[in-house]
């Protein structure tokens, strides 16, 4: 990084908040793909949308490459940095600008947390939808970006479904403003929100974010129900869509997860080859009704355990063993790659099947999570990144898997973007024609392509995997592991 | 160590619930940030005394621990990293100083009511002194407390229910003799005998706290003889206490005496969760009502998952109003001698949980630790506050004697 | 006025690169919409129509963009499944000019709008390329989300021939109540109120009536438990607003049609926020006009357009006019956005779609 571009940084930043040295750099060389590293030339954090325009625009000047960071739990390389290139970290700019509950809307800063939000609206019965298991840190920037999506988002839709309006600056230094406080987001003219929202940082940085609030349910029904094989939970959730309801949640898990989730948070899963989690909510009376409906399909569904959920606290216990379940995943292996495909539900059962051959072919062990209700796949290769070779085995699986997703009629992501991980794969998805006006898009609003530059897009060059094996010390053997 | 780091995916969950990552919003002051800084260093990528200030802004309060779905033991990856470091670490001789005033007289009751009275006097001239001695010199009060002596056995009142021992701990016993009285009072009023053997002492973890694991181990092992064999558990009224000596499996592995330390720790239980778990004999309680805010201490709350057993006590106090705070889990700034090592930090900390408390409008704070409960007087006294603060054991012990 | 209507995709395509100003025509419903255009080129795309996927297990829908929204509903009811975005005029418009207009009714309330149901499209564009955007299954995140850019983007960046939705389970069985108020003020706090409890409602309008204003509830569930949250819902609104009276209606597809009741030779809509109707609505009392979506669209009937031009600017809101001759169908405030016209810039650089 040259030092006219640090001094010009130096005029925006007081030392305290950019960083330069090493040990400033290094813990921000990933994000929640480890398998990528690159250390950045600089990291800045600005603490108001001022110093991120004045940022974006001397980035665009000088041609230097940036890359906006939330909480850096991206699983696909989204907040990787940019070799040499500048890293704005958005986590300060923290607040919540305004909370109109009549209007049932939030006016947010792009570092907040997802889920205080909800904590913030929650005295007024209203709650924040999109519910990425990693609410607890993942920031609004980071789900505009990936247009993240979690258990609960079946009925009322992902991020880009709850964003009414943005304030953004372009990679090129423009500022724009779109939608507003209406629920129809932008109204009258293209919905400029459905194009940013899931536009992976590629186009700029969201410095203000209007999001609408939804009416807490009155009550919950869950139900988790214990299968002696995967696909007949699969079948489970096929019976629950053609009885016609609509359930907030339909969640499954397989063996493997189970085990992990199980470690983690001791939720008291029964033992079984899948677990199916359904969840309604809505008024009372009419839950009532409908869990009435769906206790009926639960048991003709050739569950050998059904349990239901008798209070907040064991629905909590639920859920937390669900979302915990990738990083707990950590417990069983010391190195493991989340993938997000997406297959039509109808053919679920079919995906499971190959993806257990799969698992034979490669020697490899897999733990599926899904959320079944929508038909995108969670599976967790697991490897030992110590042994020679096996994180190039884990992606070649990896890759299996995503050709697979497409070949059912799918879609290679979810939820979690394409990022670095997975842009290889997004020839297989476009064709050449579509792939190059995404590209010449991308180059109307990014000239020098300086945001987020290596991402979405194949090609360019490639940052080396993260080096594993043994460490220095451990060869030396001063230090072990059990 | 290694096995720490290999579990640590990456996936930032625990940085919501660290203080200084909250305070400071870097990357290095967060739990990933440190547990990749520590893993760096181990691999010779990175200098260790660059990693150095973001180590010891750790407050070790292990709030992140519990937030980890994927069971990093940050904890022992901390203590391990922090005994590694120390022997080839130096300091500046200020510091260094400090250090060995922590290390010398702390842990020893009579040297350090030595000290704390000079302290006394030193606080005239504390403006003149290094932040590091005087914000330790901060926290003495301006006249020690006077001893309250408890005899060797007290005696359970009514039908005997159980037997216990005090550990009568360190600076606690100097500092606010008070909370072991009340303590035991409750206790024997509680149906239970208490033993308070004369020759017992500090359990070392304040020195652990801070990486001197040699000394720790040498305070450490007075204590596994001498308490009687046959009594229910070893009291701590000292959450710092209860954590400690939870990692004495850590400190004496691969020692002699590995085994008796295992043994000693296994019978150590924190008052409350003692009590609560023997079932809580109602005490009179108060003529009218108490609103009350339970400061979650660190180390009961993270480090040995103590959350609901003081609150299942004070709800059975008649008249009592326990009231919730916001962000209970958050360090106050105390963490062992954090109050001493990172004074600006710790302030902060301090104030943020006083103003969350203070929102919840309540007539008393308690707490379970003596640190959280100096540290709150001291931010309370900052802001002209007289809100009282006081041990869930003297709280117990007023409750009893019906309101005074 | 050339009016071509292409059979094919290719047919379009060829249409685009030959003509110099086109314009996308479904069925004509909103004749605002295609008015100012006698100079282009009116690409009629009611033949390519039909349902081309439907799987019901999937909740998703593919049609061709002239597809009548009539036949999409029909085909949906049968497997007891709806758009939930209700496209407005259910029995003229077609569902590429539902897109293009980005135009809901009041059932619109429950899950929300087009934007939030569109899952992908096939396009043509200026330069007359045919490419997909956005996917066919519930999810997806690859790639530029080109799909919900379309909803409200009047055929002026690309030409839609095929969509896909998302769809729904539904529950046909309807009740509905009146609210009436003396004051805006309180009809809104009503829907203040209704907003930040647990009801959920189908559908939430907004009417002026001669001297008061009523608010239209809907409620849509089992049969069996329609009463009790009935009289839950009504006990609630009554004890918690200061109404003049309620009544329950007869349900019915014109009571919940918001523009049955406009007259004028002009229809407006107007995105708004229910804490911007109180100024907007006290400009335009002359017009006819109906609050949807729980005071977040307005529908303006008027034979004085530039009164209601006026509002808008006053309020610095925008307005799209669906019926009558109209210069230009956009009034207000002006809704230029620089991202807009990069996408343009790359779809349509010779500016011929209008
Ligand atoms: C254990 C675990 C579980 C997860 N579960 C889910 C899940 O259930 N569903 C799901 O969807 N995701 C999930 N994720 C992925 C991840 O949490 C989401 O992608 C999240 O949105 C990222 O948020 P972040 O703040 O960490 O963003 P970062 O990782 O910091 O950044 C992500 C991307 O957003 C961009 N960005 C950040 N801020 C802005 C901004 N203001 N404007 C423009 N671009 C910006 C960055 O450049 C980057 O490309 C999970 C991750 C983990 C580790
Ligand atoms: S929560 Fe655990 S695994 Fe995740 S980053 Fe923190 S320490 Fe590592
Ligand atoms: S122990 Fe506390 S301060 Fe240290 S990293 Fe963990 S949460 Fe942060």
């Amino acid at each position: 990084m040259n030092r006219a571009f640090i001094a010009a940084l130096e005029s925006i930043y007081p030392a305290d908040r950019l960083l330069t040295r090493e040990v400033e750099l290094l813990p921000y060389e990933s994000d929640a793909l480890t398998a990528f590293s690159a250390v950045p030339g600089a990291v800045v954090l600005p603490v108001n949308e001022a110093e991120i325009i004045d940022t974006v625009r001397l980035c665009h000047e000088q041609a230097v490459p940036f890359v906006a960071r939330g909480s850096g739990t991206s699983l696909s390389g989204g907040s990787l940095p940019i070799p040499d290139g500048l890293t704005i970290g958005l986590n300060r700019l923290n607040r919540i600008k305004k909370l109109d509950p009549e209007q049932r809307i939030a006016v947010v800063e792009p570092g907040v947390i997802n889920l205080a939000i909800t904590e913030a609206a929650q005295p007024y019965g209203l709650y924040y939808a999109p519910d990425p298991s990693s609410q607890s840190i993942c920031t609004i920037g980071g789900n505009i970006a990936f247009n993240s999506g979690g258990a609960h988002c079946l009925k009322y839709g992902m991020t880009s479904n709850h964003v009414l309006g943005m304030k953004v600056v372009l990679a090129d230094g423009a500022l724009t403003q779109f939608g507003g406080e209406s629920i129809e987001g932008v109204g009258i003219g293209p919905d400029l929100i459905g194009l940013f929202v899931g536009s992976e940082g590629l186009f700029g940085i969201a410095l203000e974010i209007t999001v609408r609030l939804m009416p807490q349910p009155e009550l919950y029904r869950t139900v988790l129900a214990a299968y002696d094989d995967l696909g007949r939970a699969g079948d489970a959730v096929s019976m629950v869509v053609a009885s016609g309801l609509l359930p907030g949640a339909m969640e499954i898990m397989d063996r493997l997860a189970i085990k992990a989730a199980e470690a983690s948070v001791q939720a008291g899963y029964p033992d079984a080859e899948a677990l199916l989690i359904v969840e309604l909510e809505g008024e009372a009376p009419q839950v009532e009704a409908e869990f009435d409906q769906l206790r009926g399909i639960i048991d003709e569904s050739g569950a050998f355990e059904v349990r239901v959920a008798n209070d907040e606290e064991e629905r909590t216990r639920i859920w937390k063993g669900r979302k915990g379940a990738f990083s707990a995943v950590g417990r069983l292996s010391p190195d493991y790659i989340v993938q997000d495909g997406v297959v039509p539900r109808s053919r679920l059962g079919e995906a499971l099947v190959e993806i257990s051959a799969l698992k034979e072919k490669y020697q490899l062990e897999v733990a599926n999570v899904f959320h079944a209700g929508d038909g995108n796949l969670h599976p967790l290769i697991l490897y030992d990144g110590r042994e020679d070779g096996a994180l190039e085995k884990a992606e070649a699986l990896a890759g299996e898997i995503l050709a697979l997703c497409i070949r059912l009629g799918g879609s290679i992501t979810g939820e979690h973007g394409i990022g670095m991980e997975k842009r290889d794969y997004l020839p297989a998805m476009f064709s050449e024609e579509e792939i190059d006006i995404m590209q010449a898009l991308r180059l109307a609003i990014d000239p020098k392509e300086i945001a987020n530059r290596g991402k979405m897009f194949p090609g360019g060059e490639a940052p080396a995997l993260a080096q594993h094996g043994m460490h220095p010390l451990e060869r030396a053997g001063v230090i072990s592991r059990e | 160590m290694a096995t720490a780091i290999e579990k640590c995916v990456h996936c930032g969950f625990c940085l919501a619930a660290c203080p200084t990552y909250s305070l400071l919003g870097e990357e290095m002051d967060s739990p990933r940030g440190r547990i990749y800084l520590m893993k760096n260093v181990l691999e010779e990528r990175l200098e260790a005394q660059d990693a150095q200030p973001y180590i010891d802004r750790c407050l070790g309060c292990m709030a992140c621990v519990p937030a980890c779905p994927s069971g990093v033991e940050y904890g022992d990856l901390l203590v391990s990293y922090r005994g590694a470091q120390e022997e080839s670490r130096r300091r500046p001789p200020l510091d260094a100083l400090a250090r060995k005033l922590v290390i010398e007289a702390l842990p020893y009751p009579k040297r350090f009511r030595l000290a704390a009275q000079t302290g006394a006097i030193g606080r005239v001239i504390s403006d003149a002194l290094p932040a590091a001695f005087a914000s330790m010199l901060n926290l003495l009060p301006e006249k020690l407390p006077p001893r309250l002596p408890l005899p060797p056995v007290l005696p359970a009142q009514g039908e005997r229910r159980g037997v216990v021992a005090l550990l009568p701990g360190c600076v606690q016993q100097v500092l606010a003799p008070a909370i072991n009285y009340a303590a035991a009072q409750v206790l024997a009023a509680n149906g239970i005998e208490v033993h308070s053997p004369p020759d017992a002492g500090c359990c070392g973890s304040i020195l652990l706290h801070i990486g001197a694991e040699r000394e720790a181990q040498k305070i450490a092992r007075r204590n596994f003889t001498v308490f009687p064999r046959d009594i229910d558990a070893i009291i701590t009224t000292a959450a710092g206490c209860g954590s400690g000596i939870n990692d004495y499996e850590l400190l004496f592995k691969g020692e002699p005496d590995a085994e008796s330390a295992t043994a000693f720790a296994d019978r150590v239980m924190d008052f409350g969760a003692y009590l609560a778990e023997l079932g809580l004999l109602a005490p009179a309680g108060f003529k009218s009502e108490r609103r009350v805010a339970y400061q979650d201490a660190c180390h009961l709350l993270h480090a040995q998952g103590i959350q609901s057993q003081p609150r299942t006590l004070l709800r059975q106090i008649p008249n009592l109003r326990l009231l919730s705070i916001a962000d209970a889990g958050m360090c106050c700034g105390s963490a062992g001698t954090y109050n001493i090592d990172q004074p600006d930090i710790a302030a902060a900390l301090g104030r943020r949980k006083v103003e969350s408390i203070l929102a919840a409008e309540p007539d008393l704070v308690a707490s379970g630790n003596i640190g959280c409960i100096t540290q709150l007087r001291q931010q309370l006294a900052l802001l002209g506050n007289p809100l009282p603060v006081m041990h869930i054991a003297e709280l117990l012990w007023r409750a009893y004697q019906g309101d005074r | 006025m050339t009016v071509s209507a292409p059979a094919s995709v290719a047919e379009l395509q060829a249409l685009v690169r030959d003509s110099e100003r086109i314009h996308a025509i479904g069925n004509g419903s909103k004749t605002a919409l295609h008015s100012g255009l006698n100079g282009a080129t009116h690409a009629d795309l009611t033949k390519l129509s039909g349902i081309i996927e439907y799987q019901p297990a999937e909740y998703t829908v593919t049609v061709r963009a002239g597809t009548p929204v009539r036949e999409l509903s029909a085909a949906l009811r049968e497997q007891g499944q709806y758009l939930p975005c209700d496209p407005l005029l259910p029995e003229s418009a077609t569902i590429g000019g539902t897109v293009a207009g980005n135009l809901s009714g009041s059932r619109r309330y429950r899950y929300g709008g087009v934007r939030d149901f569109i899952l992908g499209a096939a396009v043509v564009d200026g330069l007359g390329r045919a490419f997909r955007v956005g996917g066919k299954v519930v999810k997806n995140s690859a790639g530029f989300d080109l799909s919900k850019f379309l909803v409200g983007s009047l055929g002026a960046y690309a030409i839609m021939t095929e969509l896909t939705f998302k769809v729904f389970p539904d529950v046909p069985r309807f009740r509905s109540l009146a609210f009436d108020y003396e004051r805006l003020e309180d009809a809104l706090a009503a829907i203040y109120f209704i907003n930040q409890n647990i009801f959920e409602l189908d559908a939430l309008d907004l009417k002026p009536l001669e001297n008061s204003w009523q608010l239209l509830t809907r409620l849509a569930g089992f049969d069996e438990t329609l009463p009790q949250r009935l009289e839950r819902f009504s006990a609630a609104v009554m004890s918690h607003t200061s109404l003049l009276k309620i009544a329950e209606l007869d349900d019915s597809v014109t009571l919940w049609d918001p523009l049955a009741d406009l007259r004028g030779a002009h229809l407006v809509k107007v995105a708004l926020s229910p804490k911007q109707v109180p100024d907007f609505d006290r400009r335009i009392t002359a017009a006819q006009r109906r609050y949807g979506v729980g005071g977040n669209v307005a529908w303006v009937a008027t034979e004085n357009l530039s009164q209601v031009d006026d509002a808008l600017q006053a309020c610095s809101l925008t307005g799209l006019c669906l019926r009558g001759a109209v210069e230009s169908a956009v009034i207000g405030a002006p809704v230029e956005n620089v991202l807009a016209s990069r996408v343009k810039q790359v779809l349509d650089p010779h500016g011929k779609l209008v």
